[in-house]
């Protein structure tokens, strides 16, 4: 049975990433009145990119690379989908940590690539993740503090029961924290930063091409997912709706009604993070840093006290 | 074997080996190298044993006792294990330098004293051994002897002379009081005392040890001795001698008070372990983000071994079994990847002519693989990836400091890993990403003797990391030894109720999904290699050799922070430095050097008793 989500969870979660990015693309367009490439133009875009030409930097840049993939699927794979969690050891934690394989190995790559452009992508990458993980940390731990415990499966199991986080009252706060920040995390409007395409050649991808542009595609779609599951699984009690199908519990139809019931809510997520990249012009560093350190971490440290306080 | 031995050999070595240099240089080098490595072979004889003797001195009565117990040896055999390195890394990082007898005499002196402080069971030859130990660090990192290594030296001699006077304050007070410096007397007789004395005999003694391990404020003196100092003893100074501090303080806090004492120095909300945390977590965030602005290799790792400092102290300071297990393997973690970094930043050093700059140096992947590894393992450490030893120490702590309610410490803990992100990866990215200045063309990889300590650290790195149940069954016990309750240890981490660790599980998975993603990678199509020149530049013109991005890495973050990062208490101790300086040189103008001056003194001076036993009569 592990096998069997070992292997078809990041098949979900790699599917869904390519999801995102073609609704992405569609509905831009016809936010714009146009009319958009249709919903499955990434992945073609990734077969045509694997058969094209390409050329190398060096062993890092290759390394890097399969790192960063590598290390986005493993995140998948101890992220809850919906009632299955496929690795739990180290809880939340674990997660935190393994998220910074991703860009980390991204970082590496396009280091090596000496380009320039990647190298200011990389530091504004870095700068922007400082920026949104200091009211991040501070929701995650005023969610942890509130549950008492460290494993992400358990405060999905939890809400099940005691209701979602974001319509409970000391994590309301923590909540808005979160879905303030959920743009900068999703690298999108206002905060395209780091990939910025007018400014520096799309930053850590320019000397990526062919299958490494497929790889680096593939890994920021999955990038998007794994942003998006965090939010739901936090804050909308993950692949519970309301108790709905209470009698499906432990069975494999139960199973499967989770797992949709969670990529609706991330698809409706992220339909609204959509709407917001289309209303925004791109922040400067200097902004987004401002901003990420002032409203959203007001929210998020004024969560965190009424935690401490309210126990 | 015994233990007096084992300080003879240390100790001797030290001294022929200053001999030898006078008859031959290579003679001197394998001496050293022989008795670091019978110094680390005798030191790992003890493990698990538990012994304390008197040894008859005959010194005014006081009893020079010895005493090796897991405590001991844990520090022990971090200190000799990077002594055995540091020492086989000199071999062709010193060659060619000047001074050599007196750098190994040192190195070896300063090593043997070390091992004298963890061994010795009365606070007597503590101190002893404890002074031994500065004053010889001192000669070694104004080895250089320029302006500013002689200064780096001057300032950390300073704070340790304060510290230890401190310290002998706190010591000649047990001593007048219980009329015995043994450890374990003196562990049975303070609880009886008043706990307003024993939390001042706490922090004379802490202030002392938080001098040395450089905690805020205390921790001016550190970046300017670790960047001063030649490379191979920076890998000392950080990795082990700034950890006797934490040493000094499991003794007084654990093995001489006792955790029971420590609990009940309490005040309202205010304890004496709180206060630590907190200073720890202060100490953390300013390190991390200080460590940001510097471009300078040394300096860098210099700042950031100011900010592990703080995950120590946080995990010890907080009391628990899994903290202090925590505090405790990230002590043995952090030696292990600063011992490396440090060789890191040596090894560029020599390769590149003594360069520490960032912002001359990159792309030297290609010409330093090994380095290169090594600088990526340890920086992997430094930030605690997993499958690296420090994510599991740092797991630990954080695990603490969530589940029994101290999430705004916790925040600063990971705070200080985020910055740690940011100038773990400058690190790598200005030294061996983007482009190779066409002066490094011709830099070769450093000899095999340097790259060998790289490599054995960095393997360490890894196993401590994949399978953290070796070193944390010796944590275990020191914990048990120090009255708290056994941790359930396996090979694989910690096992509880309350979420367990298992890095086995983790690192299978990573592997097993790596090879599959590389397979994968493998299987498209294979790709021509270019030269770094070859660039997409969005049609504009390349200027060769100035298409690098390095300088100000992060500069818009720094613009924001520099203005909040100003280092106050190094501002005001060089200002308290000024103020003293100009009143000495004040008073010297007293002494003109005329006789005339002098015979005015006196007459003025008597004048002045006069008038007083005219008008009060006091004689």
């Amino acid at each position: 049975m592990i096998i069997v989500q070992i292997i078809l969870v990041p098949i979900i979660a790699l599917v869904m990433g390519l999801l995102f990015m073609g609704l992405f693309r569609k509905m831009m367009a016809r936010i714009q009145w146009r009319y958009g490439p249709p919903i499955t133009q990434p992945l073609i875009d990734i077969i045509r990119m694997f058969s094209q030409k390409t050329v190398t930097h060096g062993f890092m840049f290759e390394a890097g690379l399969v790192l960063s993939l590598a290390g986005s699927i493993v995140v998948a794979l101890f992220l809850p989908m919906g009632n299955i969690t496929v690795f739990e050891t180290g809880g939340l934690l674990v997660v935190l940590y393994l998220m910074l394989l991703g860009p980390l190995g991204i970082a590496l790559s396009s280091g090596e690539s000496g380009n320039p452009n990647s190298s200011i992508g990389i530091s504004r990458k870095f700068l922007l993740a400082l920026g949104y993980e200091v009211p991040m940390l501070l929701v995650l731990l005023a969610v942890m503090t509130h549950y008492n415990t460290i494993s992400l499966a358990e405060i999905v199991r939890i809400q099940a029961y005691r209701g979602w986080s974001f319509g409970s009252f000391p994590l309301l706060l923590s909540g808005i924290a979160y879905f303030l920040i959920l743009p900068a995390i999703l690298g999108i409007r206002p905060f395209e930063i780091a990939g910025a395409a007018q400014e520096i050649s799309s930053g850590p991808k320019a000397e990526y091409g062919g299958k490494f542009m497929a790889f680096s595609t593939l890994q920021h779609g999955l990038q998007e997912f794994i942003g998006l599951s965090l939010f739901v699984n936090l804050f909308l009690g993950g692949g519970d709706l309301f108790g709905l199908f209470g009698m499906y519990a432990n069975t494999f139809l139960g199973n499967l009604l989770a797992i949709v019931v969670l990529l609706i809510k991330m698809l409706l997520v992220f339909a609204v993070g959509v709407c917001i990249n289309a209303a925004f012009p791109r922040f400067r560093i200097e902004q987004a840093l401002n901003y990420l350190w002032t409203w959203p971490s007001l929210f998020a440290f004024a969560g965190i006290v009424v935690i401490m306080i309210t126990g | 074997m015994t233990l007096e031995l084992l300080l003879i050999v240390a100790f001797g070595g030290a001294f022929l080996t200053y001999f030898l240099g006078k008859i031959s240089g290579k003679l001197r080098n394998g001496f050293a190298v022989l008795n670091s490595l019978a110094v680390l072979v005798m030191t790992s004889f003890f493990y698990g044993m538990n012994i304390e003797k008197p040894v008859a001195f005959g010194f005014f009565d006081i009893t020079f006792v010895l005493r090796m117990n897991m405590v001991s040896w844990f520090f022990a055999i971090t200190i000799v294990g990077i002594g055995f390195l540091s020492i086989i890394y000199s071999l062709r990082y010193m060659q060619n330098k000047e001074k050599l007898d007196y750098y190994y005499f040192t190195t070896l002196f300063i090593n043997a004293s070390m091992l004298g402080t963890v061994l010795c069971g009365d606070l007597l030859s503590f101190f002893i051994f404890w002074e031994m130990m500065s004053w010889s660090t001192y000669l070694l990192i104004s080895y250089r002897g320029n302006d500013r290594a002689v200064f780096a030296g001057i300032k950390y001699i300073i704070m340790s002379i304060i510290g230890s006077m401190v310290m002998l304050v706190g010591i000649i007070s047990l001593y007048v009081n219980f009329g015995t410096l043994e450890i374990t007397e003196l562990a049975t007789l303070i609880q009886l005392a008043p706990l307003g004395y024993t939390l001042f005999i706490l922090i004379l003694f802490s202030i002392s040890f938080a001098v040395i391990n450089a905690f805020w404020p205390f921790h001016t003196w550190l970046p300017d001795a670790h960047a001063e100092a030649v490379s191979p003893f920076s890998s000392i100074l950080s990795a082990v001698l700034v950890r006797k501090g934490m040493y000094g303080l499991y003794l007084f806090m654990y093995m001489i008070l006792g955790l029971d004492l420590l609990n009940k120095l309490r005040f309202g909300v205010i304890s004496f372990n709180g206060v630590f945390c907190w200073i720890g977590a202060i100490t953390i965030v300013f390190a991390a983000l200080t460590a940001l602005l510097q471009s300078d290799s040394k300096r860098i790792l210099a700042w950031s071994t100011v900010g592990q400092g703080g995950y120590m102290i946080l995990g010890v300071a907080f009391s628990t079994a899994l903290g202090v297990a925590g505090g405790t393997f990230h002590i043995l973690n952090h030696c292990i990847y600063i011992g490396l970094l440090f060789f890191v930043a040596g090894a560029i050093e020599y390769s590149t002519g003594g360069i520490r700059d960032l912002d001359s140096l990159g792309g030297l992947i290609k010409k330093m693989p090994v380095t290169f590894i090594g600088a990526i393992i340890g920086v992997s450490g430094l930030i605690g990836l997993p499958l690296t030893c420090g994510f599991v120490s740092k797991w630990m702590i954080y695990k603490t400091l969530i589940l029994n309610g101290s999430p705004l410490l916790a925040f600063f803990a990971f705070l200080g890993t985020w910055g740690t992100i940011l100038y773990g990866y400058k690190f790598i990215h200005n030294i061996f990403l983007g482009q190779l200045p066409e002066e490094h063309e011709n830099v070769k990889e450093v000899p095999f003797s340097m790259q060998l300590p790289i490599i054995i650290l960095s393997v360490l790195v890894i196993l401590f990391g994949v399978l953290p149940g070796i070193p944390l069954k010796v944590v275990n016990v020191m914990d048990t030894y120090m009255g708290f309750e056994s941790l359930n240890i396996n090979l694989a981490g910690v096992v509880s109720e309350t979420g367990a660790l298992d890095t086995i599980n983790i690192f299978m998975v990573i592997l097993v999904v790596f090879v599959i993603v590389g397979l994968l990678f493998k299987a498209g199509r294979k790709s021509r290699k270019t030269d770094q020149y070859d660039n997409y530049a969005a049609g504009a013109a390349i200027p060769k050799g100035r298409y690098n991005y390095t300088v100000n890495f992060y500069n818009p973050l720094s613009t924001i922070i520099e203005k909040y990062l100003k280092d106050v208490v190094d501002a005001f101790y060089m200002k308290l430095t000024g103020f003293v300086t100009n009143v000495g040189d004040g008073i010297r103008k007293l002494y003109t050097g005329y006789v005339g001056n002098y015979i005015m003194y006196i007459v003025v001076f008597l004048a002045f008793l006069i008038l007083i036993q005219l008008r009060w009569s006091v004689f």
